[in-house]
């Protein structure tokens, strides 16, 4: 059937991939009629940025190899770089009349990239999503023994599977035989979903501006025989997060108010940056509708407050007023950094029930 | 009562014919003499014993020239079934020697293999009380497996499919009419042909399927020592080693609860067994142990070629090339019948390659002997001269 268990060396060299290890058997012939001594073996690999020795016999030179004999010794070699590389073989020794002797070989073979990977991040409420597409380039099939994702600091990763189909398989099938994450060559995918958590919440320190770095993808396949490959992918990004430099908060508001009498509402503005914020002025802002406002400030109409210091807050209170009894609506508290000449979006209408005397 | 299988039975016989090198010889005869004519292979047809003992012995060329000479002569006319053997001969004996296309030819001269031409029924003259199909099942393969052969890979797996749901339907029909014998014969026509099946399937690295399929060989008898290595063989070529090492474990299991089906002697499956773990210590590189499981084999069994040829690539992966050399010139020598087979001689002359500058006098030295010894069919490119 073709599954005899009998093994068969290679027939040809094949294709070597980023991630895989080359590995040659070499051969030291003397076919000649005579001794040969003190031969120095080498052997390197050759790329565009670097050459990488293998083999060095030069510290211990093989003393002497006989007419007919040989000397034979097998290389590996991680490959970590892409495009054309060369395996050079060189061998010096003394030859029959005691000349020193030179003789190279080389072997050239390029390296590929075995698989593409593609992310998508997607966040739903406190959780974020990523989706990880694994296609592989090679010309066979990849079985994928490992793929994880090691989270960056301070998040924590799980990965997602689809529910096991119950199929009619016996005990005996299905304990054997679990089926590989087998991705077809030449442009098959796999899919891989993980959840990523961030495990400190609400630390102001993790509310900044700016890309937030996820963590990497850590592959490890195998081929024929279990020959393993590793890779692993760079950084993966979140989508940025836009925090609030400052956040504006209300800490109290009086739910009943009475007509025309003043009040107090309380505030608290937080600097969320690592620099001092500030001066601020505090205001409530006019309205599109340029209708006259219900609720006014009593008072000055603009609150200055000083300046903030990198992550820390400052409470501060309006004074206010209402003009109409009923539920009524504090609207466009606004505050405007004077160092940044910034306005920020006013906070969301307060209501409040304004009753009569 | 005589025994009325309905289609393909009178090769309860004669055995399907396999292309391997080993050809079946079984013949399963029907229990009750008095009744059954075809007591022995000659009596189904002319010199049958002939063909099957060259069949045997891989000389095919002599099998075109018996059919040809029979053909001509006109000494298949007796009986149809008569001609539909010896062609069932004619044509694996083309397909061994890779004449596809002229097998290809012999088989348009046949008519549809379903057709009313070849039942039993037709002919009530000549077979009396005998119904169904008088087509060889052997005929049915190879009439599956040839497109395949000229580039139709794909209409030779329809067809393979289609022989096995037919063979499937057979066994269904002999298991419900208690027929042993007959679904022994049909049971093992199913694992012939999911074999073909996989073998194809295979060849194009598609190994889930092959993995499916091969479960349910398992399934269907999970007493099989044999197809449950090869699951775990083909765990090996995916790179699941995990997956491959508990299915041989479990193989150890069966052998020292002496099950087999009977299908394995116990050197057979010690061997098996030994073989196994010598794979699972080469791919974790420990060479060394490898060797040591195989020498057990060959002590016990000589003719081990599988053993003896892997211990070979394990000796060359421990850098000692000219004792791996040693040892597949030496089962050449001692035991060609079994040793000479193309895998074997391709790690030979690889290793020629690499261990002399002047490989090619060596290998023709070694492509000559085999011209005087091989069977017909041997592929001798695999030389690469």
């Amino acid at each position: 059937m073709g599954l005899s268990g009998l093994l068969v060396l290679p027939q040809a060299f094949g294709a070597i991939y980023l991630g895989e290890t080359f590995c040659s058997y070499i051969s030291i012939n003397n076919s000649s009629n005579f001794e040969v001594r003190d031969v120095v073996i080498k052997a390197e690999i050759q790329t565009e940025r670097q050459r990488i020795l293998l083999l060095d016999t030069s510290k211990s030179p093989v003393e002497s190899i006989r007419a007919g004999g040989r000397y034979d010794f097998i290389v590996e070699h991680d490959v970590k770089e892409l495009g054309a590389h060369t395996l050079v073989c060189t061998a010096l020794y003394n030859d029959g009349d005691g000349e020193r002797k030179y003789l190279p070989q080389f072997f050239k073979f390029m390296v590929a990239n075995p698989l593409s990977v593609r992310t998508k991040v997607r966040v739903v409420k406190e959780s974020t999503f990523l989706e990880a597409c694994i296609e592989n380039h090679t010309k066979t099939s990849l079985y994928m023994d490992q793929v994880e994702f090691e989270p960056a600091q301070h998040w924590s990763a799980t990965i997602l599977k689809a529910d096991d189909h119950p199929s009619e398989s016996n005990a005996l099938t299905r304990e054997i035989f679990k089926p590989p994450i087998l991705i077809r060559s030449g442009g098959g995918i796999h899919n891989y979903l993980y959840q990523l958590r961030l495990s400190s919440h609400g630390s102001a320190q993790m509310k900044v501006e700016g890309s937030n770095v996820l963590g990497k993808l850590q592959i490890t396949w195998r081929t024929n025989l279990g020959e393993p490959g590793r890779l692993q992918t760079q950084q993966i990004l979140g989508s940025p997060i836009t925090r609030k430099e400052i956040e504006l908060q209300v800490v109290d508001v009086p739910s009943v108010t009475v007509l025309e009498r003043p009040f107090l509402i309380h505030l608290n503005l937080t600097n969320q940056t690592d620099r001092k914020m500030g001066p601020f002025k505090v205001s409530l802002s006019q309205s599109d509708t340029q209708e006259e406002k219900v609720v006014m400030v009593d008072g000055l109409q603009t609150l200055a407050l000083q300046q903030v210091e990198a992550f820390s807050s400052t409470n501060f209170h309006l004074d206010l007023i209402a003009t109409k009894v009923g539920v009524q609506k504090i609207t466009g508290i606004t505050v405007f950094d004077t160092g940044e000449e910034k306005t920020y979006d006013p906070l969301p209408d307060l209501e409040i029930f304004v009753d009569s005397d | 009562m005589d025994n009325t299988d309905t289609g393909a039975d009178s090769p309860d016989h004669h055995q399907t014919l396999t292309s391997d090198h080993e050809t079946e010889t079984q013949t399963s005869i029907s229990d009750d003499p008095l009744t059954n004519q075809y007591l022995t292979l000659n009596d189904l047809s002319p010199e049958l014993t002939s063909l099957h003992d060259l069949a045997t012995r891989g000389s095919w060329r002599s099998i075109l020239d018996k059919v040809s000479r029979a053909r001509k002569l006109s000494l298949l006319t007796s009986h149809p079934h008569h001609h539909l053997t010896y062609t069932s001969y004619y044509l694996i004996a083309l397909t061994k020697l890779r004449r596809y296309d002229d097998a290809l030819l012999d088989l348009s001269d046949l008519h549809d293999l379903d057709s009313p031409h070849y039942l039993y029924e037709s002919y009530p003259h000549l077979y009396p009380n005998r119904s169904g199909s008088m087509v060889p099942f052997s005929l049915r393969w190879i009439h599956a497996q040839l497109p395949f052969r000229s580039g139709n890979r794909q209409e030779t797996l329809d067809r393979l499919y289609t022989l096995l749901d037919f063979v499937r339907t057979k066994l269904i029909d002999k298991e419900s009419e208690n027929l042993g014998d007959s679904v022994n014969i049909w049971k093992r026509r199913e694992d012939f042909v999911v074999n073909s099946i996989i073998s194809h399937h295979l060849s194009h690295k598609e190994f889930n399927v092959c993995v499916e399929l091969i479960k349910d060989m398992i399934r269907r008898d999970s007493s099989n020592p044999v197809v449950l290595s090869k699951l775990g063989y083909v765990q090996m070529q995916v790179g699941d080693l995990e997956g491959a090492k508990a299915v041989f474990d479990r193989v150890e299991g069966m052998m020292n609860e002496a099950i087999s089906g009977g299908l394995l002697s116990e050197i057979e499956f010690k061997n098996l067994v030994n073989r196994n773990k010598a794979l699972v210590y080469m791919v974790g590189k420990d060479y060394v142990s490898a060797v040591r499981e195989y020498d057990e084999c060959i002590e016990r069994d000589g003719s081990d070629v599988v053993a003896v040829n892997n211990k070979a690539i394990c000796l060359m992966y421990l850098r000692d090339l000219s004792d791996s050399i040693k040892v597949l010139e030496n089962a050449l020598e001692r035991v060609p019948t079994v040793a000479l087979n193309e895998s074997l001689v391709v790690n030979l002359c690889s290793m020629y390659e690499l261990a002399y500058v002047n490989h090619s006098d060596i290998k023709r030295t070694l492509s000559n002997w085999i011209a005087r010894v091989a069977p017909d069919d041997f592929d001798s490119s695999c030389t690469r001269i």
